[in-house]
């Protein structure tokens, strides 16, 4: 290594330098009112990233992409959420180093241990026990109750109950024939989903509504063998969409802001439409680090950190995000493929079809192609819950990337 | 195994067609959309750019002052120097209510900015608390008070304008809002019922009734189609429906220029429908009916009925300015500056020239015709049939002593009950210096009593006071 010198081709080098330069222009900017702690904050953020990676390609055999997408993506955020809030900025810093962490006890326990297809029933009730605490613990933020705190730290239950949701379907499949002989066996997902379904419709956290629809749809679409049923699935979905819209006011404003939000520009249309005025501000090549005014958006640093970031480095860092995702979805699904253990197979599956979604639905919200709907871009928008459930994630992702001795059966 | 494999594939393809729609949709937006996102009014980033420049004047067509912005201190605030007066031309500028009228469609030239805001950015960190352009309208300002005083108190629109230039004087829209005390009394003025935030003369549509002959009697002349000798009994019978004079009484025999002077419904009724909707709704579109008017500030398209079902009663009415025809006082002062201007209608024009800070003119109006309604002929005898009209017909209220003024009056059914009373004309006839249009809303009158008096005293006025 040492012997080579520094090679710039190498990715992980070329984030670095992408870093540096950054956080050189960020440092240039805010010059005047810089202080020794931010220099350190920044530049140890660079450190633990490089690290990472570089420790990350000595001691996995699988994908070490992943990790270099998803710290790409995180650095891109970071940068933003500094530069609109310094404070924000070095939590974000310090959540991403626990996230980092995270990410690597997960990779060792889920590794290390056998057996976390069996877990059916635990996954099950963790899962409940979390929406459960939510509903009566839990506080009303932006409309929606999805918050619990306890003992002065707040945090998303949500986030943690997509990835047992994610363990559940897995375990679920690979055990497919046993509970295939059970009465009901077959039907056992479809009414876990439409519960999980209900218990986040009643938080009001239409998001989340949509990730896990789309999360239950596609592996049902894969893996269930009764055909009529996941067809049958699907058409109530549907029909109960549209009777949200028709029911629920707060389903049908989402709707109307969508279509027309300029006639609601003083209310309910506010964020969407100073969302698309900053990405029309940034054009193509953006208005510069520092020089744009995305401070105007509401919640910019958490649901609206993508228009943001068209509006300071332009739509064309936009789509550069946007990709970094499908990337990150693409390999993803080929280390599914590749997997021969199902249950690892299954749980990447869900994993890729997780950040994908998220990430969609909060693109196409914040540009108006799809209704506005709000949750986070994964790494990338500010807050702690979602960038370490997240890294966990991704942890196992990781594990799956591996080529694991195959369960005798 | 293998059909598991297939149905991945079809997952992810899925997904990246998600994405890839993202790319396109972001693309799409940015380079279609992203321009009038940009400049809407609500936009804070154009606040905050335009508080470091001083905000150009507006001045009237002889340099008087009507807006500008001072300095206090910080920022610059605006200052509207007379009142309601133009509160339907320049509009307001405030960042709390936004912008309206010029101040909205002429902002980048007040205050001198071009398209890209990255541009201005750095343009503001080189040269702060830069200067905008000054706006020299066509507004003659004591016209435009004039005009103002003589329609205080009603409900309605006066145009005044050259017909040979666009150029407009006066354009005058009551009821209206002070833009001085706009933030005090905003909540009256959204909530009142006679919608002072509208521009009657420019997005108000109203029944145009007989001034509409004019239009009809210009296809009646270019298409050949006549009456002959017409007996007028003040009544005639279209598809079973009666069709009335508004006495009733009857013009005795008549032909076209009879018709017109007198404003006589069954002639224009019954030969409108000889001439035909087609041959009718061309000339309708030759005058800028069912067309876009390209002006200063947004107008409302006038419309002629020519689509679908359209009977024989439809076009009687239709040739009266009745029933479904629809228009804006600035589209009836055109039709009048058309038949001024030897049948060529120009560009309706607000903004005369822009003046940078250094004094210098970077833009001036150019007269542009914008249609040919109809040709010189045609529009020599209709100008003579509306001197007439104004000599010994409806219009007498409109002579002025020692000039010729060609005219026509109207007096427009509509669902208020109350009539709307019209009039449009030109002066002098032989070499027409000003062109008017006069609409006093549901003012239960005739266009003869009540509108033509005060296009009158407008005419008198301009040609008086205005020197080109």
């Amino acid at each position: 290594m040492l012997n080579k010198g520094i090679n710039y081709r190498l990715p992980r080098n070329l984030l670095f330098v992408f870093e540096m330069m950054a956080l050189f222009l960020m440092f240039m900017y805010y010059r005047s009112t810089l202080d020794k702690s931010t220099i350190i904050y920044g530049l140890s953020l660079i450190f633990i990233v490089y690290v990472s990676n570089l420790i990350l390609s000595k001691i996995v055999s699988g994908d070490n992409y992943l990790f270099l997408i998803v710290t790409m993506l995180a650095s891109i955020g970071i940068i933003m959420i500094y530069r609109i809030n310094h404070e924000q900025g070095i939590k974000q810093i310090i959540w991403i180093s626990i996230g980092i962490v995270l990410f690597f006890v997960t990779y060792f326990v889920v590794k290390r241990f056998k057996g976390w297809e069996n877990l059916f029933i635990y996954y099950l009730s963790a899962s409940i026990f979390l929406f459960v605490a939510t509903l009566i613990l839990g506080k009303r933020f932006r409309g929606a109750v999805n918050w619990i705190s306890i003992g002065g730290i707040s945090f998303q239950p949500t986030e943690i109950i997509k990835i047992l949701a994610i363990l559940m379907i897995a375990s679920y499949y690979t055990n497919y024939d046993k509970f295939k002989k059970k009465k009901w066996g077959n039907y056992y997902l479809i009414g876990i989903m439409y519960l999980f379904v209900f218990f986040l419709f009643i938080q009001r956290d239409l998001g989340s509504v949509l990730i896990f629809c789309s999360l239950f749809l596609a592996l049902q679409y894969i893996y269930n063998e009764n055909r009529k049923l996941v067809f049958a699935n699907l058409v109530v979905l549907i029909f109960s969409g549209l009777l949200g819209f028709a029911i629920f006011p707060h389903v049908k404003i989402r709707f109307e802001t969508w279509i027309n939000p300029w006639k609601y520009i003083d209310t309910i249309g506010y964020q969407i439409t100073q969302s698309l005025f900053a990405i029309s501000e940034g054009g193509f090549f953006g208005t510069g680090l520092g020089l744009g005014h995305p401070d105007f958006i509401p919640e910019v640093s958490k649901d609206f950190i993508f228009s943001a970031i068209c509006e300071e480095m332009g739509i064309l860092a936009g789509i550069g995000v946007i990709m970094l995702f499908m990337i990150l979805v693409y390999r993803g699904f080929k280390i599914s493929i590749n997997q021969k253990n199902k249950f690892f197979r299954i749980a990447a599956l869900g994993i890729s079809i997780l950040f994908g979604i998220q990430s969609f639905i909060i693109f196409g919200g914040v540009i108006n192609m799809i209704p506005l709907t709000g949750i986070t871009i994964p790494f990338v928008s500010y807050g702690g819950s979602s960038m370490l459930s997240s890294f966990i994630a991704l942890g196992i992702l990781q594990v799956a990337s591996e080529e694991l001795d195959i369960e005798e059966d | 195994m293998e059909k598991e494999i297939k149905r991945i594939i079809a997952v992810l393809i899925g997904i990246c067609i998600l994405f890839v729609s993202l790319v396109v949709y972001l693309t799409y937006f940015q380079v279609f959309r992203a321009n009038a996102v940009r400049n809407n009014s609500y936009n804070k980033r154009l606040w905050i750019n335009e508080e470091k420049i001083l905000r150009g004047s507006i001045i009237d067509r002889n340099g008087r002052i009507l807006a500008y912005s001072e300095y206090n201190g910080e920022t610059y605030s605006r200052v509207y120097n007379y009142g309601n007066l133009y509160s339907h031309i320049i509009g307001y500028s405030y960042r709390d209510y936004g912008k309206s009228n010029l101040e909205l469609h002429y902002n980048n030239v007040l205050l001198n900015i071009s398209d890209s805001s990255a541009l201005n950015e750095l343009k503001n960190l080189v040269e702060p608390n830069s200067e905008g352009n000054t706006l020299k309208l066509t507004i003659d300002h004591h016209l435009q008070e004039y005009s103002r005083n003589l329609l205080k108190g009603k409900k309605g629109a006066i145009v005044a304008m050259n017909p040979s230039t666009g150029e407009i004087y006066a354009m005058v829209s009551l009821p209206d809002f002070n833009p001085v005390t706009l933030r005090e009394e905003w909540s009256n003025i959204v909530e009142d019922e006679d919608s002072p935030l509208l521009n009657r003369a420019i997005s108000g549509l109203y029944q145009p009734g007989s001034t509409f002959k004019v239009v009809t009697a210009t296809a009646l002349l270019e298409n050949d189609v006549s009456l002959g000798e017409y007996k007028c009994t003040g009544t005639t019978i279209i598809d079973g429906y009666p069709l009335k004079d508004y006495d009733g009484k009857g013009h005795g025999t008549i032909d076209l220029e009879g018709a017109l002077v007198y404003s006589c419904n069954p002639y224009f009724a019954e030969a409108g429908i000889e001439l035909g909707i087609d041959k009718l709704s061309e000339t309708a579109e030759k005058f800028m009916l069912n067309k876009e008017i390209p002006f200063d500030l947004p107008v409302k398209k006038s419309s002629f009925p020519n689509k679908g079902n359209i009977g024989k009663t439809d076009i009687a009415a239709a040739s009266i300015g009745q029933g479904k025809v629809l228009v804006t006082p600035l589209n009836m002062a055109l039709i009048a500056s058309g038949i001024a201007n030897k049948g060529d209608i120009m560009k309706p024009v607000l903004v005369k020239e822009v003046i940078s800070k250094n004094g210098k003119v970077i833009d001036s109006f150019e007269a542009e015709v914008i249609s040919r309604a109809t040709d010189i002929f045609t529009a020599n005898e209709l100008k003579n049939m509306m001197v007439d009209v104004v000599n010994i017909g409806t219009g007498k209220n409109a002579r002025i002593r020692n000039i010729r003024v060609a005219g026509k009056t109207g007096t427009a059914e509509n669902p208020s009950g109350n009539d709307h009373a019209w009039f449009i004309g030109f002066a002098p006839a032989e070499d027409p210096k000003i062109a008017i249009a006069v609409i006093l809303e549901e003012e239960g009158s005739t266009g003869g009593q009540k509108a033509a008096p005060i296009a009158k005293n407008i005419m008198v006025e301009a040609l008086n006071t205005i020197n080109n």
